[in-house]
Formats: C-alpha cells, sequence, structure tokens
C-alpha cells in the first residue's frame, strides 16, 4: 500500500502494516490524535509500525522523542490533559519500565485522582512478547503489571484485523489503554475487513469452535494455539479457542458462555506463571464454574526465569507440543 | 532471481554506504558468502548472502549511500521474480522461526537405567497415555472425587463414601456415581438404566391418568401481544422489583379468573365414592423440568393470591424446583394444572391431565405471525405475538361445551387483559 492510501473495503495485510492503517486512519480522522515515540519520524519505527506517517502528517503530530521513556509518559499525559489524543509508542516491553512510575503513578490514577473530572485518553503502545531470536528486555510478555493496575485497560490484537480496528478503538477510548502488540506476529497477514470492527474492543471471541476443552489465550499464543486444535483435530479431539483480546477488562459472559459448554479450559500466555494473567483467569472460572469443570485450570506458560538468550527461546516458549500435553492432562481428569 | 535489500546491521540504521564490492556480475556465490562491505555511522560490516546462486546484477557502486530496504544485488538462486511484497529485514532479533503445526512424536522414556537408546515407535494417531497425578490421600476417610461428582451425587441422593472408586489416582467418577444409583451404563451398545425414582413415578402417573380420565383437547390460537406488553408494564412497576415476571403469570391469573366461572373444571372424578368433588380452592400445579425430573408443584390457594403474590409463589417455586429440594407436600394436592412447552419453542401439545384434577392447560410457544386485524376496508395483516393455547379435560365430568367456554375465557383474557374486569 503506498502512501496516503486508504484501501476500501478489505484487504489482506501484516499485522504491522494494518497497525500502520489503523494508525493512519486515526491521525486522518481527529486531528487532536499525536503520535509519539523513540525513532517513530523519518525511521518509522524500529517495526516500520509508523512508517511514512511522518512524511504524510508532519513533524508536528508524528514526533521522535528524546529516549527517556519516563518524559515520554509524562509528556502524554500533558498533552492528554490538554485536549491531545496522544499515542505513546514504546519501542520494545523491557523498554516500558523506566516510564512504569509514570503509567501506573499518574496515567492510570488521575481519573480517580480528580474525582472523574480529568480523563487522560492516552494509548501506550509498544510490541511485546519473544520469538523474533530476540534478547531479553527485548522479548518479554509484561501483561500483568498492567492488569494488576486499576485505571488502565489492556488489550492486545491476534489478527491484522483485529489490529486495525482495535488501535481506533483504543485512541477513541477516553481512559488509557495499554496497547500490547504481539511482535512475532507483526509478519503474519490478514484478511481486513474495513467496513466496521466485528466487535467492542473490550469483548473477547471465539475463534474456533469445539467441544472438548476450550484454549484461552491472547497476542502471539492465539496462533500457537489454533495450530495446537488443528493438530488434536487429528487425534479426534475438537478443541475450542478463545482470544481474549481485552485482559482488563476481562470479558467473562464469553469466557464463561464458553467454558461452560467444554468443561475444560487451559490458559496459555508467554508471560511467567507465578501470579501470571492464567492465574486470574483460573480462579474466575472457579469460582464460576466449580461444579461444572471437569477439571482444573490448566496453565501452559513461560518458565519463572528471566526471558533466556535467544538460542533457546523456542524451549522456553509455550508451543504447541506444551499445549497438547496439557491438553493430555486435562482429558485425563 | 533473489534481490538482496540493504539490511540494518544495527538497530535503528537508516542508510549506510557501500565500501567495497566482494563479488562481481557472474559470480558464483554460496550461502553466508560475504558479498559487499558497508560502513555504518559505527563501524565497516560484511553482509554474507543469505542464498546459493550466480550474481546477476549489482545494484549500486562504491562510494554509493544506500537507504536500508533498498536492493543492492540480485543473485539468480534459480527463484522466481523479486518478490516485491518481501518484508523488511528484522532491525533487532533474527525474525520469528517458522513453527510446528503436528505434534512431535512422544518419545517414550527408557524402561530402566541399562535400556538402549532404541526409541519404541509410537504410532502418531494413538491417543499418548497420560495418568494424572492426583494428591495422595492423606487425610483419612476423605472420598476424592471432583466437584462436579459431588454435586452429580448429592443430587442423586447417593453418599460419596459408598462408592467404590474406579477413576483415575482412585477417585469416584460420574460412572461410579451413575451406577450407585442405578444409573449405571452397561457396556454395550444400548444404554440400560433402571426405572426408577422421578421416572418411574411420572411412567406410573400418565398410565393412570390415560386409565382413568376420557382426554379431550381442545386448541384455540391468539393474539397475546396485550398480555406481552402488560408483562413489560408489570416490569417497570415498584411492586414487581426483583420479581421474574413472564407470560406464564399472566396464564395463570387469566386461568384463576375464568375457573371461578367454571367450578366443574376445578373438581374431581372420584369414582369409588360415586361422587364429584368441587374443590373451594384453585390449588394451581406448574409442570417444571427439574434436575430429578419432570415435576408438578402446586400453589395452594392460587385464586386467593394477588397478582403479586402469585408472581412471588411462582418465582419460588422456580428456584425450589431448580435447586431439586422440592418436598412431597410440594407437588400434593393439586386442582389444576399448566404446562409451559412454549420454552422449548413448540406450538402446542396434547397434555395429559394431572393425578386426580379434571383439566390442564399447555401454553405454547409465542412467535410473531401475522394476524388479521381490523374489519371491513380497514382489514389488513400486522405482525403480532401469537400463542396457540391446548386445553385437555376430563369428558366425563365436563363437557365440550364447558370446556370450550373455560378456554374461550382464558384467551379473552389474555388477548385483552383488561376484560379481567368481567371478572
Amino acid at each position: 500500500m503506498s502512501a496516503g492510501d486508504q484501501p476500501t473495503t478489505s484487504t489482506t495485510l501484516t499485522l504491522a502494516k494494518a497497525l500502520n492503517a489503523g494508525l493512519r486512519a486515526a491521525l486522518a480522522g481527529d486531528e487532536k490524535v499525536l503520535l509519539y515515540g523513540e525513532d517513530i519520524g523519518s525511521l518509522g519505527g524500529v517495526f516500520r509500525v509508523t512508517d511514512r506517517l511522518q512524511a504524510e502528517f508532519g513533524t508536528d503530530r508524528v514526533m521522535d522523542s528524546p529516549l527517556a521513556e519516563s518524559g515520554l509518559i509524562g509528556t502524554a499525559i500533558g498533552m492528554a490533559m490538554r485536549g491531545y489524543r496522544p499515542v505513546v509508542e514504546l519501542q520494545f516491553d523491557g523498554f516500558v519500565f523506566p516510564g512504569f512510575d509514570q503509567i501506573t503513578q499518574q496515567l492510570a490514577k488521575l481519573r480517580f485522582r480528580s474525582h472523574g473530572r480529568v480523563a487522560l485518553p492516552v494509548v501506550v503502545r509498544f510490541p511485546y512478547g519473544g520469538g523474533i531470536g530476540s534478547v531479553e528486555n527485548h522479548s518479554e510478555s509484561v501483561e500483568a503489571y498492567f492488569t494488576h493496575t486499576p485505571g488502565l485497560t489492556v488489550v492486545s490484537p491476534a489478527t491484522p484485523n483485529d489490529a486495525y480496528w482495535m488501535i481506533q478503538q483504543a485512541i477513541a477510548t477516553p481512559d488509557p489503554v495499554i496497547f500490547l502488540e504481539p511482535k512475532r506476529r507483526y509478519h503474519e497477514k490478514g484478511q481486513l475487513d474495513l467496513t466496521a470492527p466485528a466487535r467492542e474492543l473490550h469483548e473477547a471471541a471465539v475463534v474456533r469452535r469445539g467441544e472438548d476443552l476450550t484454549l484461552i489465550a491472547w497476542g502471539p499464543m492465539v496462533r500457537t494455539c489454533l495450530d495446537a486444535a488443528n493438530a488434536a483435530e487429528q487425534e479426534g479431539r475438537s478443541i475450542e479457542v478463545l482470544d481474549l483480546r481485552s485482559l482488563q477488562p476481562l470479558d467473562m459472559p464469553t469466557i464463561l458462555e464458553s467454558v461452560g459448554r467444554t468443561s475444560r479450559a487451559i490458559v496459555v500466555h508467554e508471560a511467567a506463571r507465578n501470579y501470571g494473567p492464567g492465574a486470574e483467569v483460573a480462579a474466575r472460572l472457579s469460582e464460576e464454574l466449580f461444579y461444572v469443570m471437569e477439571s482444573p485450570v490448566l496453565r501452559v506458560t513461560g518458565y519463572d526465569t528471566p526471558y533466556p538468550p535467544s538460542a533457546v527461546e523456542r524451549d522456553w516458549l509455550p508451543n504447541l507440543d506444551r499445549v497438547l500435553a496439557a491438553v493430555d492432562r486435562s482429558m485425563a481428569y | 532471481m533473489y534481490q538482496f535489500k540493504l539490511p540494518d546491521p544495527g538497530e535503528g540504521l537508516v542508510e549506510a554506504e557501500i565500501t567495497q564490492w566482494l563479488v562481481s556480475a557472474g559470480d558464483e556465490v554460496r550461502i553466508n558468502d560475504i558479498l559487499v562491505e558497508i560502513e555504518t555511522a559505527k563501524s565497516l560490516v560484511e553482509l554474507p548472502s543469505p542464498v546459493s546462486g550466480r550474481v546477476h546484477k549489482l545494484l549500486a557502486v562504491e562510494g554509493q549511500t544506500v537507504e536500508v530496504g533498498t536492493p543492492i544485488i540480485e543473485i539468480d538462486d534459480g527463484s522466481a521474480t523479486a518478490d516485491s511484497e518481501e518484508e523488511p529485514k528484522h532491525l533487532v532479533g533474527a525474525g520469528p522461526a517458522p513453527e510446528p503445526t503436528s505434534r512431535r512424536r512422544p518419545v517414550a522414556p527408557p524402561a530402566d537405567q541399562s535400556a538402549t537408546t532404541a526409541v519404541q515407535p509410537v504410532s502418531t494417531a494413538a491417543q499418548p497415555v497420560i495418568t494424572v497425578e492426583q494428591p495422595a490421600t492423606t487425610a483419612v476417610g476423605k472420598v476424592l472425587a471432583k466437584p462436579l461428582v459431588r454435586r452429580l451425587a448429592r443430587d442423586l441422593g447417593v453418599a460419596l463414601q459408598s462408592i467404590r472408586p474406579t477413576g483415575p489416582g482412585g477417585t469416584v467418577s460420574k460412572s461410579d456415581v451413575e451406577a450407585a444409583a442405578g444409573l449405571g451404563r452397561v457396556a454395550e451398545s444400548v444404554n440400560r438404566v433402571a426405572i426408577k425414582g422421578v421416572r418411574k413415578a411420572t411412567a406410573t402417573n400418565v398410565s393412570e391418568s390415560i386409565a382413568k380420565h376420557v382426554h379431550v383437547t381442545e386448541f384455540n390460537t391468539i393474539d397475546i401481544s396485550e398480555s406481552k406488553r402488560l408483562v413489560e408494564v408489570l416490569k417497570a412497576r415498584r411492586e414487581f422489583a426483583g420479581l421474574h415476571v413472564s407470560p406464564l403469570l399472566i396464564h395463570a391469573k387469566a386461568v384463576c379468573l375464568a375457573m371461578a366461572r367454571h367450578p366443574e373444571l376445578n373438581a374431581s372424578w372420584d369414582a369409588d365414592a360415586g361422587e364429584i368433588v368441587y374443590h373451594d380452592e384453585v390449588n394451581l400445579g406448574i409442570a417444571a423440568a427439574t434436575p430429578r425430573g419432570l415435576l408438578v408443584p402446586v400453589i395452594k390457594g392460587a385464586d386467593k393470591l394477588s397478582l403479586v403474590e402469585l408472581c412471588k409463589a411462582i418465582n419460588d417455586l422456580v428456584v425450589t424446583a431448580r435447586d431439586g429440594k422440592l418436598q412431597p407436600a410440594d407437588y400434593a394436592g393439586g386442582t389444576f394444572s399448566i404446562t409451559n412447552v412454549g420454552v422449548f419453542g413448540i406450538d402446542t401439545g396434547t397434555p395429559i391431565i394431572n393425578g386426580d384434577e379434571s383439566a390442564i392447560l399447555a401454553m405454547g410457544a409465542i412467535k410473531r405471525k401475522p394476524w388479521v386485524v381490523g374489519s371491513g376496508d380497514d382489514e389488513r395483516i400486522e405482525p403480532r405475538w401469537v400463542t396457540t393455547l391446548a386445553l385437555s379435560f376430563d369428558h366425563q365430568l365436563i363437557d365440550g361445551e364447558q370446556g370450550s367456554q373455560f378456554l374461550a375465557d382464558i384467551s379473552t383474557i389474555l388477548s385483552a387483559p383488561e376484560m379481567a374486569l368481567l371478572f
């Protein structure tokens, strides 16, 4: 797609280019939308998500920032208080921590602290997760830090179509959204329906129907779970795959409808297991479906270590074999 | 033809200068042969070839500054023309590795330390045998069973302690409980289930009813839109806050009101005594599908209840029935029953009279249907909420005339609730 082109009804794009198209649509649709981040201007971002946007919308709206995440978030908070809708790009998941104080102590709290008077429509977007042969500090899954912080909405698209619509929905949200981009899926292609979003930002989606068990995932692990479900079908098992899309809030009606039908659930995420997002999903299911479950909610996750060197990340990350091994364990109850 | 585009050898690089070509057109190159030396802001970098083949053309000259992503050399590697859709080189990391789409063959662990490394072939189609480690039975006398099974045992009235566990890890399984409750499955192509409990009682009741009563069923299809509207009006009222208001309530009230004009519908045929027994009160039975089977709990003195009280009585009854907590007294002493087959989306049926009662009303599904309204020039078809009522009655003590008038009265109230003022 060349610069300035907006497709009309449907097209096939990579997830990175779908985000680019979504950001372009948001910039074109509301002059208060600003992009701010490291190397997002002339370079177009490390993953080219903001490719050519500065050339199209100018240096006043697509701005390169200093290498200082705390100041980056703080500046966005100030801009939001003055009526802008800043979209902040952090280069990598590991780089969020210099800005962690601004996110958790200011961005998340100002609405509450001001008795509802100050809304901060800020989107903090960054690539997360591993699987691209990179190092620690560039491969982490940091969802739980933010889902545990009241005042933040936390979402993650898994497909180009969701990327295109969810980034626009996130920008339109009146309160802060942490927008997690599955970096290992940036170059996977998918069909975009450009007429309307399929669902609300907070809604989960059953992306594969099945009867025996529900795999619950988001972002990068949705593809892994779909592959595992397809492989399980060869073994005579009917596996449902639920893409949560939104981690905070959780779409409990959709989760309960699915697991209520299958009576078995496995949560799959790249983040380490201890106190991870899977624990929250498992706890909610055991509260709501105690008498429905055929087996305990299992978790397939990264190990409780720092992210390993890229040479061994394939053994560290949840993969098809580990998902299917958990399916076997669940079905054995 | 493979087009090699200038990659970013360092994070954030935008451009680099070609300092020296190490190959020229016509050269054979192999994977990892150095093609070119470039100079970035930081250092000199050698770029290896990702493919094998013959160099077709150099696209940049020494000394030229080239933007990252620009093709700098074409290598004929036997592939088709350069793919313009190719992704830009990864600035960080090696890029995502291909992921497997099928299970690796499970490797059987050696039987003991002296075993050779021979691995047993495993059919990929075979289900791997997995045993789940169950927690040890440390608590003396504690039965191991998952919550689902505990609930099933409770619902079936089976004591878990009395069941021989055959599930994994010494747990009581669902089929253990079902077997203990006499619902066990036999390992043949059919399920043989003992006839007992509610199922047996239901079978006895309906057989006896057919033998005892002379069943006649009448039907009437009506426009019930006004009752639907009334339900919405009631829902909004404070008296009904917290109560579930449904068309069943209006049906129940209509039955109670119409009954005052037709006492023979609220009567019993006592063949032994040679008498017809007229009941003072309407004890309204409502057929309910409960976890234990079909039961007909009774609202005593339903005709004496206000609409709010009747609604509350129905609500309470639904909860008690759903929880499986109905006591025998709760479903004894009925004088007339309502069964709602409409909840299953069914238009109507021919209900069987319950026990010693003399009539039963079946509620059908309430559906949007075309309905003729108006008259003369104004006559037209409109979409309305339409339902079919079915009344079964015992022809021994109720004639067609009485049954028809009773059904007509109920129909009048349901299609025009304000007509209840006439009753």
